[in-house]
């Protein structure tokens, strides 16, 4: 081993603890009584099968966690239901204002969202949405779209145009060239978009905050109120969080196999 | 049945005209080649028939039905692109059956056609694959596959062969003349190779600037070439093109040269300014005597023909296709002669004007 390659090693070992210290202290944390964690001088390793903590967060709160799931779970699905067939159209079809469209989409995008936190909220309450989970679901998708948008669009422009043609040549209709050819050979910019908004929705807190007092709170809403104004739960908090990171690494795990270039190898020659 | 009629089809994008006045009507089982420079609107026009492009403006006919706004899955049509454009998600077996699987045939009879169809390419080991673990030779065949399991009321092809190796595109050539002799369904097929146009077309249709210059066999369009622009075109070697004004006794003065009598040419369509067109195995050659002297600069030498390149003083750079000849050499004195009957005669405005 060279020495530049030793410092190279050291270097990363050390960068590398930084970002996992947090994670690795919250691991640890969550595993403690409330004691231990303030304990002097620390106990650095708990008893790993005391699961008190995990027990009593999931059996008050473990709806929530459903709440979560099933939030995320249909903003990606309504995300990519809207962002895909719009993106295709805005690729493929000719029409007089199309790169106007696409830019304003993407304008939309530059709004920060809290600006849009208190027209949401009396928007769902004039509805009558407050507190119901479509609520969410419906912000959550629509936030995504600009950005779910775009990045379908370069994925269906990295489709050969001869194999759009090719297909519609053989028979197929717009809609059958969408579903048949463009949607399997944009399968790894569907894997990307899915795992950005289902990332963005599970980890959502603002506006979860905003539309939602009881029945249709999100896990991170619980996690915000383990630190109450007398007391913060620190064994909750950590043991939560552990909760909460899981789904998305699991996620975007999953989904990294289908991210795979050179998908279109062979399709055409150049 | 396959009989396209294009009737005064124009194109244009946004201000830029790229065809105009585009009359051809194609013959049911008629292998019509489009040939031209780039940028002549060859594909374009093609990609209308398809229904890939837009028609600016006339009609686009196929079997007596005018289909000018249909859309390209119900024109009944394949297409076979240079870049072969194959599924790459799906083996060569359902890259073939695609359009019958679409068109909701059953299975049975799905692969009982792409069966066919492989077996007349030479497909049948290949079934299996992906497409991208294909060489180009099969990757096109498959596209051909895919093409002719459909029965189309015609085929378009867009340069199919132009990224084969020289080798392949004869073989595959080849083979292309067969299938339409055994299928004898309508092709158009687009190309930048004189010999592909040459040997396959029944006709050829040469363009050029958005315009069709000549629509005729390619014997028609070699013999009697309409103007200047196709002589120059179709040919290889290209024809020799001499500068030439009326001479006398309805002869053609060719400039630092001879006076021709050329047959079949009406002196009153003479103009001052003409040109003297003939084709590099018109020409005579010999060591002793001729109507013009010249300096072989370069002999290419290919056992069956032996290309002179003379260089004529007035006249400039004349080639000559000595077939067969072993005896002249660079740097060689050469005679020269016009056998005037050979001659082609354009006018002014380039257009030919010897009537044979
Ligand atoms: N989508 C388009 N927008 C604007 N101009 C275009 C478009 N497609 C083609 N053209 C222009 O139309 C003309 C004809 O193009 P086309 O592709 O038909 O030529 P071609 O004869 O097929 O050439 P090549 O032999 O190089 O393939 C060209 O000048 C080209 O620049
Ligand atoms: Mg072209």
């Amino acid at each position: 081993m060279t020495k530049s390659v030793r410092w190279q090693l050291v270097a990363a070992v050390v960068i590398t603890f930084v970002f996992v210290a947090p994670i690795l202290w919250m691991v640890l944390a969550a595993f403690k009584t409330i004691n231990d964690i303030y304990a002097i001088p620390p106990v650095w390793v708990p008893d790993f099968t005391y699961l008190d903590n995990f027990k009593l967060l999931l059996s008050e709160n473990w709806p929530f966690l459903l709440n979560s799931t099933i939030v995320t779970l249909s903003a990606t699905a309504l995300c990519l239901a809207f962002a895909l067939p719009c993106a295709f159209g805005l690729v493929y079809f000719q029409f007089g204002a199309k790169n106007f469209l696409a830019d304003w989409i993407l304008s939309t995008r530059m709004m920060p969202p809290i600006a849009a936190a208190v027209p949401l909220y009396m928007v769902f309450n004039g509805a009558g949405m407050l507190d119901t989970m479509p609520a969410l679901i419906i912000a959550y998708a629509g936030f995504n779209l600009p950005f779910a948008v775009w990045v379908a669009m370069s994925f269906f422009r990295n489709i050969p145009k001869e194999i759009i043609e090719a297909a519609r040549i053989e028979g197929c209709g717009w809609f059958q060239t969408f579903r048949i050819v463009a949607l399997p050979l944009a399968k790894s910019g569907i894997a990307t978009v899915a795992t950005f908004v289902f990332i963005f929705a599970w980890n959502e807190l603002l506006l979860a905050l905003f539309l939602t007092t009881r029945e249709a709170k999100t896990f991170p809403v619980v996690i915000s109120s383990f630190s109450t104004v007398t007391k913060t739960y620190w064994e909750l908090i950590s043991a939560a969080t552990i909760i909460q990171i899981l789904p998305p690494v699991i996620f975007t795990i999953l989904m990294q196999r289908h991210i795979v270039s050179g998908l279109t190898m062979g399709a055409v020659k150049n | 049945m396959g009989e396209i009629v294009l009737k005064d089809v124009e194109k244009s994008f946004g201000d830029v005209s790229v065809l105009r006045d585009i009359n051809l009507t194609i013959k049911d089982g008629e292998f019509v080649v489009f040939v031209g420079p780039s940028g002549c609107g060859k594909s374009t026009l093609l990609r209308m028939i398809t229904g890939l492009e837009t028609v600016s403006g006339g009609q686009v006919v196929i079997d007596g039905e005018d289909i000018t706004h249909t859309k390209p899955s119900s024109r009944g049509l394949a297409m076979v692109f240079q870049s072969y454009a194959l599924f790459p998600h799906i083996s060569v077996r359902d890259n073939i059956g695609f359009g019958l699987k679409i068109a909701g045939l059953p299975k049975a009879e799905i692969d009982a056609k792409v069966a066919q169809a492989s077996g007349i390419l030479g497909l049948d080991a290949l079934l299996d694959r992906k497409p991208r673990e294909l060489s180009g030779g099969q990757q096109q065949r498959v596209a051909i596959g895919r093409a002719i399991v459909r029965e189309p009321a015609a085929f378009l092809f867009d340069e199919p062969l132009s990224n084969l190796d020289a080798a392949l595109r004869v073989q595959m050539r080849i083979e292309l003349i067969r299938l339409h002799e055994r299928l004898a369904t309508t092709m158009i097929y687009v190309t930048h190779d004189q010999v592909e146009a040459m040997t396959m077309a029944d006709r050829i249709v040469v363009l050029e600037g958005g315009d069709i210059q000549q629509f005729d066999t390619p014997i028609a369009l070699y013999d009697r070439p309409v103007n200047k622009f196709v002589a120059g075109f179709i040919g290889s070697p290209k024809m020799n093109f001499m500068e030439a004004s009326p001479g006398p006794d309805g002869t053609v003065q060719v400039k630092g040269g001879p006076a021709l009598k050329v047959p079949g040419l009406d002196p009153a369509r003479m103009t001052g300014r003409m040109t003297v067109g003939i084709r590099p195995e018109h020409i005579r050659y010999a060591h002793d005597a001729g109507d013009l002297t010249g300096k072989i600069l370069v002999e290419e030498q290919l056992g069956s023909d032996a290309f002179l390149y003379v260089e004529v003083e007035g006249i400039g750079m004349v080639t000559v296709r000595a077939v067969g000849e072993r005896d002249f050499h660079s740097h060689q004195t050469v005679h020269l002669s016009l056998p005037p009957e050979t001659c082609h005669v354009f006018d002014e405005s380039d257009l030919r004007i010897n009537e044979n």
